[in-house]
């Protein structure tokens, strides 16, 4: 599903210094029958995975733990090579990680003997752009994720939301196709993420990237998604699809979100409990008659 | 404040009690001597009588010819043993480094080597002084031999220890941004690995220091150091020169490692935002 440009200009007025790309037809991205078991286990990370992402669409990935969600977006990203099925991205194949799918990682990987600055510039500087270009372009995306001021400072010196947005900013600057987010959010504390989800549902909105998100958070993914996809654990596979079909730029607090997130997270727990009574084989709570009965009499001969 | 109430102390109780000077010196005795190795002539191990620090009255004044104080043994062996310090610390980077990053980046050359290093780490380096004696003989690159063996090891060892605490993430965003083959060590890792090389230097200075003064203190050679400076003590039985001689080992130790490598790490710690207390 994607939404046409015309809806951008009637949302969102946007000042006019910021350039409103919507690159239709660019950013396809095709995971096909990706099969990844790790070395040394026996269970499969993700088993005959298909997944495709629209131009311009964000699709979030949500499911439990260890579902294999993160390995999705490392195959996507190049990171890992899968034993089977292809990524392409626009018919092309995918080998190895590139600048056309950036990465915004959960500690947001952010280079500390930089400055803010300097780090977005880094992908331009690797991709041999001009110095008064990059000046540029650093100046503009520091203006889009909000920190015009900041970009002389050291990554040490920024807060927990600011070096995501760096890490955000360093990632649209280079232009990608793709904008592949694993947790991004999920170091932060409650507030913060909220200002972020609304920061980067403006960003999508004025930009138009697929973005493909991975998070275990159900309200998250309700909030900024087009579509979630929900995962299904041991091996990894896709569960359901859930199309939200609310205008972006939304209301968080709206209670169609409140509703949605209701049943998407029964999906989840649905899952959740299948993966826990699967554990169940391999662990069980002991009982006291596991422990020989002695913990049962403790304290009886007082 | 603690250091001067010490050496007043005793200095003080030498005076009292009236130890043997060429047992045990006054640290008057060590002022005098290092003083005498700058070419100064001073009188502060004399008794107090009239005229201290001056020339007693009962001693003949000093007429010998002395050189200039830039040609003071003090001064030219400071200089000589600094330039094998700088030659030697050189190729003993050169060498650690390459070997730190090898293990580093290979597997089966660090199971190879590592044990290895850090049993020749645990080897006092005087016990290379033989084998540089019989293998490059007397000279020059005998010392440098003892040097480079002292140190490089150590710095190999902390340098790889230092790389393998770069978190893999760095790697992933260079990759990520474009920064492919040669420019990913260039601009990601080598920056990276800022923290971990200061303190392998540190850590290879105090080595290198060491062996070198172990070297000089064996190798008689033309120039001399000031490892040569505490074996004439020693022939003299001037125990004034030893103990003003180590003492300038010590300071010169000390001050390389707090004016050089703790400012330098200090500087890419702050900027890693590794400094203690965050």
């Amino acid at each position: 599903m994607t939404i046409a440009e015309e809806d951008i200009s009637t949302d969102t007025p946007r000042p006019p210094e910021v350039e409103t790309k919507a690159p239709v037809g660019r950013g396809r991205l095709v995971l096909e029958k990706i099969d990844k078991t790790f070395p040394g286990t026996r269970m499969a990370a993700v088993r005959q995975l298909s997944l495709t992402c629209e131009p311009g669409e964000f699709v979030v990935v949500v499911g439990p733990s260890g579902c294999g969600k993160s390995t999705l977006l490392n195959v996507a990203a190049g990171m890992l090579k899968p034993e089977g099925g292809r990524v392409l991205l626009d018919g092309r194949p995918v080998n190895g990680p590139g600048p056309d799918r950036a990465v915004v990682f959960q500690d947001h990987g952010l280079f500390p003997w930089l400055t803010a600055g300097q780090n977005i510039e880094f992908g331009l500087k690797m991709a041999g752009m001009g110095k008064e270009q990059r000046r540029h372009r650093v100046q503009e995306a520091l203006r889009m994720v909000h920190l015009s001021q900041s970009g002389g400072k050291l990554v040490h010196e920024l807060s927990g939301g600011m070096r995501q947005r760096v890490a955000i900013a360093r990632s649209l600057v280079m232009n990608p196709s793709v904008l592949l987010m694993d947790e991004p959010f999920a170091a932060l504390d409650a507030q913060t993420r909220t200002l972020m989800h609304a920061q980067l549902q403006d960003l999508w909105v004025q930009t138009r990237k697929t973005i493909l998100f991975v998070t275990h958070s159900v309200g998250e993914a309700v909030r900024l998604a087009d579509r979630i996809i929900v995962l299904h654990a041991h091996p990894g596979r896709i569960r359901t699809e859930i199309a939200i079909e609310l205008p972006h730029p939304r209301n968080f607090d709206s209670r169609e979100i409140g509703e949605l997130v209701h049943r998407v997270r029964r999906e989840i727990e649905d899952e959740v409990n299948r993966v826990n009574a699967q554990m169940a084989e391999y662990w069980k709570p002991q009982t006291p008659d596991d422990m020989g009965g002695h913990l049962v009499d403790m304290g009886g001969g007082i | 404040m603690i250091w001067a109430v010490i050496l007043l102390t005793w200095e003080g109780a030498y005076r009292v009690i009236g130890w043997k000077a060429y047992q045990f010196p006054a640290p008057s005795h060590v002022l005098d001597s290092t003083l005498d190795m700058l070419n100064i002539r001073s009188y502060f191990g004399q008794p107090l009588h009239s005229g201290w620090p001056w020339r007693p009255d009962d001693q003949p004044p000093d007429t010998r010819v002395r050189p200039p104080i830039y040609r003071s043994p003090l001064v030219v062996a400071q200089l000589v043993s600094g330039t094998r310090l700088a030659v030697g610390f050189s190729i003993s980077i050169l060498i650690g480094a390459t070997l730190g990053l090898l293990m580093w980046r290979w597997r089966g050359v660090d199971e190879f080597f590592g044990p290895l290093f850090l049993g020749m780490q645990t080897l006092p380096s005087v016990c290379w002084i033989p084998m540089a004696i019989l293998t490059f003989g007397i000279n020059e690159s005998g010392i440098l031999f003892v040097l480079v063996m002292g140190s490089c090891f150590a710095i190999a060892i902390a340098l790889r220890d230092g790389l393998r605490t770069i978190p893999p993430v760095y790697q992933k965003a260079g990759l990520m941004l474009g920064a492919g083959g040669w420019r990913l060590y260039r601009y990601v890792l080598l920056p990276a690995s800022l923290p971990a090389m200061t303190s392998s230097l540190r850590q290879g200075f105090s080595f290198a220091w060491r062996s070198l003064m172990g070297a000089e203190l064996i190798f008689m050679v033309w120039n001399h150091g000031l490892g040569f400076l505490l074996h004439v003590g020693r022939e003299f039985s001037d125990i004034s020169q030893v103990i003003a001689v180590m003492a300038m080992m010590v300071i010169v130790g000390m001050i390389v490692d707090r004016w050089v490598f703790a400012v330098l790490e200090k500087r890419v710690h702050a900027r890693f935002g590794l400094s203690a207390g965050r």
